[in-house]
């Protein structure tokens, strides 16, 4: 009996501080789970979405790569951010990406090399040309910009 | 000089003048002519392109090895008489030719633009040609990237 007494009492109030921190933790971990589920859409809407686009050059003109088209149309939704990797497969021969209504440019590139432009497409439809800065005549395409703003 | 016309249009005047001058050359024994599928045309523009696969002269040479590392042997080997490299000093010296506009071991590339102004037109259009010429059975360097 003895022993029981001396043993509860111990027990007892090691229990009950156990017991509090274990509902803060719990309340933590569960306040954190329902946080992230809350701020998940939040952080996939904050983080704009970039659309890559893939051009090579490759005899005097603009491919999207895979494709056979030379200097294709390039489609665009209204207010879509996209990121354009141009490579060039030209050899011996420099070519850069223009947009010069936009006033947009990347810089001009030898053979074998990468530049990236990226732009946010205006809010409004419209239709806008792309070019290589020194070969204007023939390496020329067309964006277009569709539907509604995002 | 043995050349191979049938996979090529006859259009493009530096490309005669190419093959013209391949012709002068010796070493080169084999000529093929093709129309390149990048050819287009607009209404500013006239893209020409062809590509030429040249084969050289080749000699034999005796060359001593060591079978097993130890039996001395003799073998005749073929070797082409002429490199890309020297083909582009031989077509560099040529007054109507010149050197090419871009090189490297496997390609020799020429890039030619002239303004056409048709009679009682004003602007015109311009054409362009390019020619790319390559040895036969050597690794081409657009498809290797591609």
């Amino acid at each position: 009996m003895e022993r029981d007494e001396e043993w509860r009492p111990k027990r007892s109030g090691r229990g009950d501080s156990w017991g509090g921190s274990r509902g803060v933790v719990a309340a933590a971990v569960v306040l954190a789970c329902v946080g992230f589920f809350l701020l998940l859409p939040l952080a996939a809407t904050s983080t704009p979405v970039v659309r890559e686009i893939a051009l090579v050059t490759r005899d005097m003109a603009f491919y999207l790569e895979g494709d056979t088209r030379p200097n294709p149309t390039i489609r665009l939704q209204a207010g879509e951010r996209v990121r354009f990797v141009l490579r060039n497969l030209d050899p011996g021969i420099n070519h850069n990406l223009a947009i010069d209504d936009w006033g947009l440019a990347t810089r001009t590139i030898e053979a074998d090399t990468v530049t990236t432009l990226e732009l946010e497409a205006p809010a409004g439809s419209g239709t806008q040309s792309y070019t290589c800065s020194p070969h204007r005549e023939m390496m020329r395409g067309v964006i277009e910009v569709v539907g509604d703003p995002r | 000089m043995e050349l191979d016309t049938d996979s090529w249009s006859g259009e493009g005047a530096f490309t005669q003048v190419l093959v013209d001058a391949l012709r002068t050359i010796d070493a080169v024994s084999f000529v093929r002519v093709e129309d390149a599928s990048s050819s287009r045309a607009d209404v500013e523009y006239n893209f020409m392109s062809n590509e030429l696969f040249v084969r050289f002269q080749t000699r034999e040479r005796e060359v001593r090895q060591r079978r097993f590392g130890m039996i001395p042997v003799r073998r005749q080997v073929e070797e082409a008489v002429m490199t890309m490299n020297g083909l582009e000093r031989e077509l560099g010296e040529l007054d109507d030719v010149g050197l090419p506009d871009y090189a490297d071991d496997g390609m020799l590339q020429y890039l030619r633009t002239e303004r056409i102004v048709p009679a009682y037109q004003t602007r015109g259009y311009k054409l362009v040609e390019l020619v790319r010429i390559y040895e036969v059975g050597a690794d081409r360097s657009d498809e290797a990237e591609t």
